[in-house]
């Protein structure tokens, strides 16, 4: 029997890069391990106990009415950093997303400069994580709760502005171009063509984000700023687990809180 | 062509009706307006006047120290050595992130498949006990615990258990990252075609054959696809663990910081910067070559 096709020798294409990936991984897993120091020992002197301690704080978080006042106000602080952060990123990701996207350039050379430019900026902003914004802005302009709102908003204003530009860019062309032959400007197309399509992902992942910026928040306080990760600071510095723990376990639930809202959320705008 | 139209910008009636997602917007909106009223106007709070001339000099003068402006000497980030040395530490974050990838990586593939209802409790389970489904709870539960609590603060109680250096920061990204990798990665193979897995059923496979020959194929190249996202995310957060961890650039980064380095800082943001765009580069090259 013959073939009209030629029988390719040797293994398909897709295990060979299967396996090279494989082996790059392992390789790189294997000269990372040489990384740590081993010889001074894996564990700290006291550092097993400290494991029992951190456990059984974790089933037993001290639960005192005074100590759930705190740690209710501490995560009310969290989560005004974590929303009025989100504005500033969305005032950062709309305007600099709909730049990236090109979309309303007038040329083809104004859109390559437009999605160039606008890309460069927010891949800046998204770079730098949010705790070293923090450091930096707090050197900058003082411990403030602008430092905090500000440090959160622009690297997530980096990462909604990127995804905007793409969700922007990946809507369906026709309808666009039966608003274009019926002599709508550029501007009409994106204002009732694109936005309105594109508008629900972007939606649904601005809710996403939300969660983690609950996460980002909390994690702010580190550099004085106040809120649950200020909170947990101050009890390891006490090595007091159990009050580590009743802020660490008020944290999971806001965040489970907000995921929930926002999986609802995101479940009824998926397609 | 057209998208199916949601309910959120379409209404039946003509005027715009209150559904779910629409409520959400507004609470939303709500939310952000009581958060900086409470910002502008909270009581809690010194008060700054954060919209001052004062704060636009002074983040002036910082962009200035942070370039070298009055200060005699070459800056760090023109000096050699400082850079060879700052570049020491840039190789030990990376380190320390494909460490924290790879033991994330061990502890998802380990755990997914519990985690995936499909498989535990679902039209794939072999037997529909409690068990089974109490064990697929108490996955997800760890999942939704370890990627709750963020990294840092992951690291903040790893270093009182770990010797200083690279290690207890790793585990800190790792713990995080196992949640979010193990999470993503059941919803893969929940959301996967069952059938191929149901024919090897029938056709006598047992429930580890079916796992390794028609689910974990499946599954797989999702999974190293989201790795390679997540290491980007991590690489990226390897300095702020380092802050607490005593590890990488965090550690120098902070330290420069507080004793006022500022060329130092710059000198260290533009590795950061480097490993940063550097990874970028090579997850989007594995990741074309996983696809």
């Amino acid at each position: 029997m013959r073939s009209e096709y030629p029988i390719s020798r040797g293994r398909p294409r897709a295990i060979e890069s299967r396996r090279t990936i494989t082996l790059i991984l392992l390789g790189a897993f294997a000269l990372s391990l040489l990384g740590i120091d081993w010889s001074e020992g894996v564990f700290r002197p006291r550092g097993v106990s400290a494991i029992g301690e951190t456990l059984g704080a974790f089933i037993r978080p001290d639960l005192s009415p005074d100590l759930l006042r705190t740690a209710a106000a501490a995560a009310w602080q969290t989560a005004v950093y974590a929303v009025a952060g989100l504005t500033v990123a969305l005032l950062i990701g709309i305007p600099l997303g709909v730049v990236a996207s090109g979309t309303i350039a007038r040329s083809r050379l104004g859109a390559v400069t437009q999605i160039g430019a606008a890309r460069a900026v927010l891949a800046f902003f998204r770079a730098i994580h949010e705790l070293v914004w923090a450091l930096l802005l707090v050197a900058a302009i003082g411990l403030s709760p602008m430092a905090a709102v500000l440090a959160l908003g622009i690297p997530y204003g980096g990462i909604l502005g990127r995804i905007y530009s793409e969700l922007l860019q990946d809507v369906p062309q026709a309808p666009l171009d039966a608003l274009r032959r019926s002599g709508a400007s550029e501007w009409r197309v994106f204002l009732f063509g694109r936005l309105p399509m594109a508008l629900p992902d972007m939606v649904s992942y601005t809710f996403y984000r939300l969660e983690c910026g609950i996460r980002s928040a909390a994690v702010l306080g580190w550099v004085g700023l106040g809120g649950l990760g200020f909170q947990v600071q101050i009890a390891l510095e006490d090595l007091a687990y159990s009050r580590v723990w009743t802020f660490l376990w008020a944290l999971v639930v806001m965040v489970v809180l907000v995921d929930l809202w926002s999986s609802q959320v995101r479940r009824r705008l998926a397609p | 062509m057209n998208p199916a139209p949601t309910a959120a910008y379409v209404s039946g009636s003509g005027r715009p009706r209150l559904t779910f997602v629409s409520g959400s917007v507004l609470v939303m909106l709500a939310l952000m307006l009581t958060a900086w009223t409470y910002i502008v106007f909270g009581q809690s709070w010194p008060s700054h006047g954060f919209f001052s001339g004062e704060t636009a000099s002074r983040a002036w003068s910082f962009l200035g120290d942070l370039a070298g402006a009055g200060r005699e000497g070459t800056p760090a980030y023109l000096d050699g050595a400082e850079w060879a040395e700052a570049g020491r530490l840039a190789l030990v974050t990376l380190a320390m992130s494909v460490l924290a990838a790879g033991i994330a990586a061990m502890g998802a593939l380990l755990t997914f498949m519990f985690a995936a209802r499909n498989v535990m409790a679902g039209e794939l389970a072999p037997y529909r006990s409690p068990v089974w489904t109490a064990w697929f709870g108490v996955v997800r539960l760890g999942y939704a615990l370890s990627r709750s609590v963020p990294e840092l603060i992951w690291a903040m109680l790893l270093v009182f258990i770990f010797s200083p250096g690279i290690l207890p920061g790793a585990l800190a990204l790792a713990i995080h990252n196992f949640g979010i990798l193990g999470k993503l990665t059941a919803e893969v193979v929940e959301g996967l075609d069952t059938r191929p897995a149901r024919a090897l059923r029938t056709s006598g496979a047992g429930w580890f054959q079916v796992i390794a020959y028609a689910i974990l194929p499946a599954a797989l190249p999702r999974f190293i696809t989201y790795l390679f996202y997540r290491w980007e995310v991590i690489i990226r957060t390897t300095i702020v663990v380092g802050l607490v961890a005593a590890g990488g650039l965090g550690m120098e980064f902070r330290i420069s910081l507080s004793h006022f380095h500022y060329t130092t800082v710059t000198l260290l943001l533009i590795w950061y910067l480097l490993l940063v765009l550097g990874v970028d580069l090579a997850s989007a090259a594995m990741r074309r070559l996983a696809r």
